[in-house]
């Protein structure tokens, strides 16, 4: 699968999501997106440091800049269960706008064309680092990473393109 | 449906009938032969890592000439893992460093780096060694693994406990269902030591 750019359409996908009410709920990408304007931001794991120190915090921080610009949802993704996701949401208890989503088997990573094998570190098949604005589910920005460094896929180019 | 209708008439012969026709790990059998070529992830930060070069753990290293009380479990930050099952073995150390045990060992499908997280969340690294077991392949050569999907967790490890002695498996329990925790926390496998 190629990587997703810039006038795709969003694919369908189910992720896993404890809500607000704690409840493990499956959630689908397009009930999300469609008809809003969304950024989807991905990372290669909880619980490790660029992905934990710089890129989630910048989306946090910007989240109400964000959306006063129009952005209806900030949603990040991960490979990783909805138990690990929520336990890493907690590590943020100023975080207000952004959902935390488990893509548990990559699947929906997968369909994004955007796997990266971090297999020798210990992660398995996880996701590149990237950050996505879709506007009723047709992509119009895509910047990724070519792995997981951190140098266009922050919320500051998301700001600057809104 | 199928695997949960046999898993349910497996776990009404008796506890030993169903330890006994395990395949690849039972009472008696060695754990690093059962094994092969298996390696473990010593729980550390994404720093630690680097500096050791992601380097991972084989488990003659784990096992050999030592005493070790070693327990699985589905998932880190899950119910419960995080509330019973870890708990049982952090207020246990004593007794099973008075019996002799050299390490106790928690082993999940789960990464190192989250491992680690969810370890110093609960205060527990002091006490317990944490591996990951990240591909699921330890697990899967012991015959533990268990498809766990419909909880979203995907292919996991059992709940299960052992005291394995020199590498050699000397005690064995698996609950019959991984939300149980009736065999496999410390009071249980100190009566086998």
């Amino acid at each position: 699968m190629a990587p997703i750019s810039v006038g795709d359409s969003l694919p369908d996908g189910q992720l896993g999501w404890f809500d607000e009410n704690d409840q493990l709920q499956q959630v689908s990408i397009h009930s999300l997106a469609a008809g809003k304007k969304v950024i989807l931001f991905g990372v290669p794991g909880a619980f490790t440091p660029t992905c934990s120190n710089q890129h989630v915090p910048g989306f946090i921080t910007q989240a109400e800049q964000l959306k006063a610009k129009g952005v209806d949802e900030i949603l990040l993704i991960s490979v990783n269960d909805p138990f690990v996701m929520k336990a890493w949401a907690k590590t943020y208890p100023e975080n207000k706008h952004v959902k935390f989503l488990a893509d548990g088997v990559g699947a929906y990573t997968k369909a994004l064309g955007l796997e990266l094998d971090l297999t020798e570190k210990g992660l398995g098949v996880r996701s590149r680092r990237f950050a996505l604005l879709a506007d009723n589910l047709k992509v119009t920005v895509a910047n990724i990473e070519e792995g997981g460094q951190f140098t266009i896929s922050g919320a500051e180019e998301i700001l600057k393109a809104l | 449906m199928a695997s949960v209708l046999a898993r349910r008439a497996r776990g009404s012969a008796a506890a030993a009938l169903w330890s006994a026709a395990r395949g690849f790990a039972s009472v008696g059998s060695d754990i690093v032969s059962a094994a092969p070529g298996v390696s473990l992830q010593k729980a550390r930060s994404w720093d630690e890592g680097v500096a050791t070069k992601f380097s991972t753990t084989p488990l003659k290293d784990i096992f050999h000439g030592k005493k070790v009380v070693i327990f699985g479990l589905p998932g880190a930050y899950t119910g419960v893992c995080s509330q019973s099952h870890v708990p049982s073995y952090k207020n246990n150390i004593d007794k099973l460093k008075a019996k002799g045990i050299d390490s106790v060992i928690c082993v999940a499908v789960n990464d190192p780096y989250v491992l680690n997280g969810w370890a110093e969340k609960l205060q527990a690294k002091d006490a317990i060694e944490f591996y990951g077991d990240f591909d699921g392949s330890f697990h899967k050569s012991l015959d533990l693994e268990i498809d766990l999907s419909a909880a979203l967790l995907g292919r996991r490890s059992h709940r299960w406990s052992a005291f394995v002695d020199n590498g050699k498996i000397k005690a064995l329990n698996v609950e019959k269902a991984p939300s149980e925790f009736k065999v496999s926390g410390a009071e249980v496998i100190l009566d086998q030591i």
